[in-house]
């Protein structure tokens, strides 16, 4: 049988590779003699051991066949000797190397520090994705948030408005909080000593972490900003292999960086943010050298160290464990820092095991979480951390990445470990004992003293209740609220209606639809997963249906994975999105958020 | 025993002819991976009060005699045994051939013999082993080339020969014919011939492969590798 004639994406694949090889690189394609001792250090082969396709020498080898068949002596002259004639020829071949490279693989680096060749397993497979993206051939949800991050500057697609938005309301509950406005988040400061670069996760999905970060810089006295553009520390052309996109999403950081004229850029907590801001940008980037940079949490070790923040560990008493993210771990040997701030803010921390560079992934790393059609696969893998998880006993488990939040949460639900996750910002904030910190203690004389804070204080949960709804923040509002599970919806309309509004319930996409017609509520706070018809064609509809088109969305749903789905239909995305299990405070002030900033558009 | 033997004598310098023509190939292949340009890593060190490029290096370059510095051969501890004894295999079967040749005498002393002939049939037993692992282990086979089955198969024939070709050279009755050796060294000589081009020749890209990723990694501050 003749072979198909290679198409022009797989000419364009072995042009590209051509570029990327480099001694290193070389090394690791002609360096492995297939002993298979990578395979029982992956976490996809330990929890598919019936599928040798999983093992990371197979997924490497994807690479090394075209390499071969290309570069190699006798790959070029004997290529059945080396298996190099098994190279792709068609699109069919290219989407099962999709498959094999972006869901089989989180580039966790695991196979890379137990294979006793030194062959970077991990890295061979970035350059396959890289190869494919350069083609088009990449799962949908990379495709999304790569043009994202290359047309917004952001992987999530936030737009200026909405950040400084999101900037804006931390501020105020921070004003709430501390009853005063001292600690309003700078935007843009020139000068200022640090610019503080987070994760669009915390814009989107979990603003708290920004207010508590503010917190802390506030509390410690610190000359700091945040700036209106470049403040993604992100970068998804790590995960997607495109050094192009990776470069340009680096240098927009450190070009804003010099434009302020900080000193260095300090990184929110996330792991291939780190790596990808402070190790590998400057290497896509062009740049001649580094701008200085550091993770928050050395920042935040420094500031406990030199006395600037104090600290009360026994606000955090409950039993820890810390999971280490591949990309700060494997990467960038930022393991220590992580645990000695762990142990300055918590009294009972409990190691996992394995751990430091030789923990396992989170499962989620890699640009996991964005491609929903491998979730199932994906959680099946996560087995492995849910049993090193569960072996610990601990109550929550501590990492320093947005995006192993994301993953472990996911699993921890899935294998109902009944943990929570935590990062080290909210435990510093909710350690704090504010009147001791600098910022107290060097006011000029006579300065009046602001109130204490009410964060870090320990919360009685039936004292806090009829304290929400003594504030009523919700009065007046009407919502919606649609979820097919009986107990939920109870919850949901109980916390609504103690906030002030008036609520309706649903069961169904089909009564969703229904009473969003009749009820005209303010809001409508939407599960995905239904019987009948699922949130996701509720959605649709509501969008689609111009009488209610106009109502604003928050999506609470116990599956994140859908979140990618929702977001790639053809209408405006929702206004909100949250992941049960929620958490009450965060659900008022989000939904209160989202209604409000409605009222603005509309006036 | 073996002066008479005109084919010992061309085995001989086939031999040695086979060694020049490996090292010629040896070297265009280092100039070949040389070719390609460095990678340069332009970020800060990771962790610098603990580690760097050197520290990283020297650890990668000798975890080879560190079995607990990876996770895959502190738990494979029996398999990395085997990796020893087949490595120490292929050093005791290049070094009788070689010494066949030059310090006949030697090779044939009962110390020589004893070691190098049991270090030789534990090789090949290895050999046996990985040759069945290949064959049955679904993993194995899903990525072995044919290149990965006859380089383990011709080492597999080697080591047995080998052995063989001791107890000849050792005077062991039973194993007298000249023919013994003469087939060893032409095995060997086509050994050296092949392994170039093969993936054996990953022994001339271990130090490199080696003191790269060290470098690598000691430089982001994550070799060595810590435990807690």
């Amino acid at each position: 049988m003749t072979k198909p004639a290679k198409t022009h994406k797989i000419k364009m694949m072995e042009e590209q590779l051509t570029k990327k090889l480099n001694r290193q690189v070389v090394g690791s394609l002609v360096g492995c003699v297939h002993c298979g001792m990578c395979n029982d250090c992956c976490h996809y082969v330990l929890s598919h051991p019936d599928d040798p396709k999983m093992t990371p020498s197979y997924k490497a080898d994807q690479l090394r066949k075209l390499f071969k068949a290309n570069h190699d002596w006798t790959g070029s002259v004997f290529p059945w000797w080396v298996g190099a004639d098994k190279v792709p020829l068609t699109d069919e071949d290219l989407d099962k190397l999709k498959d094999i490279a972006f869901g089989t693989c989180t580039n966790c680096r695991r196979c890379t520090i137990n294979c006793p060749m030194g062959v970077d397993t991990a890295t061979l497979n970035r350059i396959m994705r890289g190869l494919l993206t350069n083609v088009g051939v990449m799962p949908e949800g990379v495709r999304v948030v790569s043009k994202d991050q290359w047309e917004l500057g952001n992987q999530m697609g936030v737009l200026k408005e909405d950040y400084l938005d999101t900037i804006e309301w931390m501020s105020e509950e921070l004003e709430e909080d501390l009853g005063h406005g001292e600690a309003e988040i700078p935007i843009d400061k020139s000068g200022a000593k640090i610019m503080y670069a987070i994760n669009p996760r915390e814009v989107k999905y979990d603003p708290r972490t920004i207010k508590e970060a503010a917190l802390i810089f506030w509390a410690a006295g610190e000359d700091w900003t945040m700036p209106s553009e470049g403040w993604d520390n992100t970068n998804f052309g790590l995960f997607s292999g495109d050094d192009g996109l990776g470069g340009a999403s680096a240098k927009r950081e450190y070009d804003k960086a010099r434009e302020l004229g900080v000193e260095k850029i300090v990184i929110s907590e996330c792991g291939h943010g780190y790596r990808s801001t402070r190790c590998e940008g400057v290497n896509w980037s062009g740049d001649a050298e580094a701008f200085p940079m550091e993770s928050s949490v050395m920042t935040m070790i420094e500031y406990i160290k030199q006395g600037k923040i104090v600290v009360d560990p026994t606000k955090n008493s409950q039993r820890m464990t810390f999971h280490d993210s591949c990309n700060n771990a494997r990467s960038c040997g930022f393991f220590e820092e992580p645990r000695e701030l762990l142990r300055m803010v918590t009294t009972d921390f409990q190691e996992m095991y394995p751990n430091r560079a030789e923990n396992f992934c989170c499962t989620g790393g890699g640009g996991a979480m964005s491609m929903s059609e491998y979730t199932p696969r994906r959680l099946k893998s996560a087995e492995v951390k849910a049993n090193q998880i569960r072996e610990t006993g601990a109550t929550v488990v501590v990492t320093s990445c947005h995006n192993c939040v994301d993953g472990l949460s996911d699993l921890i639900k899935h294998y109902e470990l009944g943990c929570e996750v935590k990062q080290l910002v909210d435990l510093v904030a909710d350690a704090l004992v504010l009147e001791e910190c600098a910022v107290m203690k060097n006011r000029p004389a006579g300065a009046p003293m602001p109130e204490p804070p009410v964060i870090g204080e320990p919360v009685d949960e039936k004292a806090a209740a009829p304290a929400v709804a003594a504030e009523a923040p919700l009065a007046g509002r009407k919502i919606l609220v649609v979820d097919d599970e009986e107990d939920i919806r109870t919850f949901l309309v109980t916390v609504f209606e103690d906030a002030g509004a008036e609520v309706a319930e649903a069961a169904d996409g089909d009564e969703c639809i229904e009473k969003a017609k009749t009820f005209k509520p303010d809001l409508i706070s939407l599960d995905l997963s239904m019987p009948g018809k699922s949130g996701v064609d509720a959605f649709v509809e509501l969008r689609k249906t111009p009488e209610i088109q106009e109502i604003p969305v928050c999506v609470v749903t116990g599956h994140p994975e859908f979140r990618q789905v929702i977001y790639d239909r053809p209408v405006p995305p929702p206004e909100g999105y949250l992941n049960k299990p929620v958490d009450e405070e965060k659900l008022i002030s989000y939904v209160a958020h989202i209604i409000e900033k409605v009222d603005e558009k509309a006036n | 025993m073996h002066e008479s033997s005109s084919l010992l004598h061309t085995a001989e310098i086939v031999h040695w002819a086979a060694l020049i023509i490996m090292a010629v190939v040896y070297s265009l292949r280092l100039k070949w991976l040389f070719s390609f340009k460095p990678g340069v890593d332009k970020s800060a060190p990771g962790a610098p009060d603990r580690t760097d490029k050197k520290k990283g290096a020297f650890y990668s370059v000798f975890n080879v005699a560190m079995p607990w510095s990876m996770e895959s051969t502190r738990k494979g501890f029996a398999f990395y045994l085997t990796f020893v004894i087949f490595h120490l295999g292929v050093v005791a079967g290049i070094t009788l051939a070689f010494l066949s040749s030059i310090t006949p005498n030697l090779v044939a002393s009962p110390a020589f013999a004893w070691i190098c002939g049991s270090t030789l049939f534990l090789a090949f037993l290895v050999a046996i082993y990985r040759v069945f692992r290949r064959l049955f282990t679904p993993v194995m086979k899903l990525i072995s080339t044919p290149d990965d089955y006859f380089s383990l198969l011709m080492l597999t024939a080697w080591f047995g020969l080998g052995t063989v070709t001791q107890a000849h050279l050792a005077g062991v009755q039973g194993f007298e014919s000249v023919n013994i050796l003469v087939a060893y060294l032409f095995l060997t000589s086509f050994f050296l011939i092949y392994v170039p081009f093969s993936k054996i020749s990953h022994y001339l890209y271990y130090p490199f492969t080696r003191i790269w990723i060290g470098r690598t990694l000691g430089h982001r501050g994550s070799y060595p590798i810590a435990r807690g």
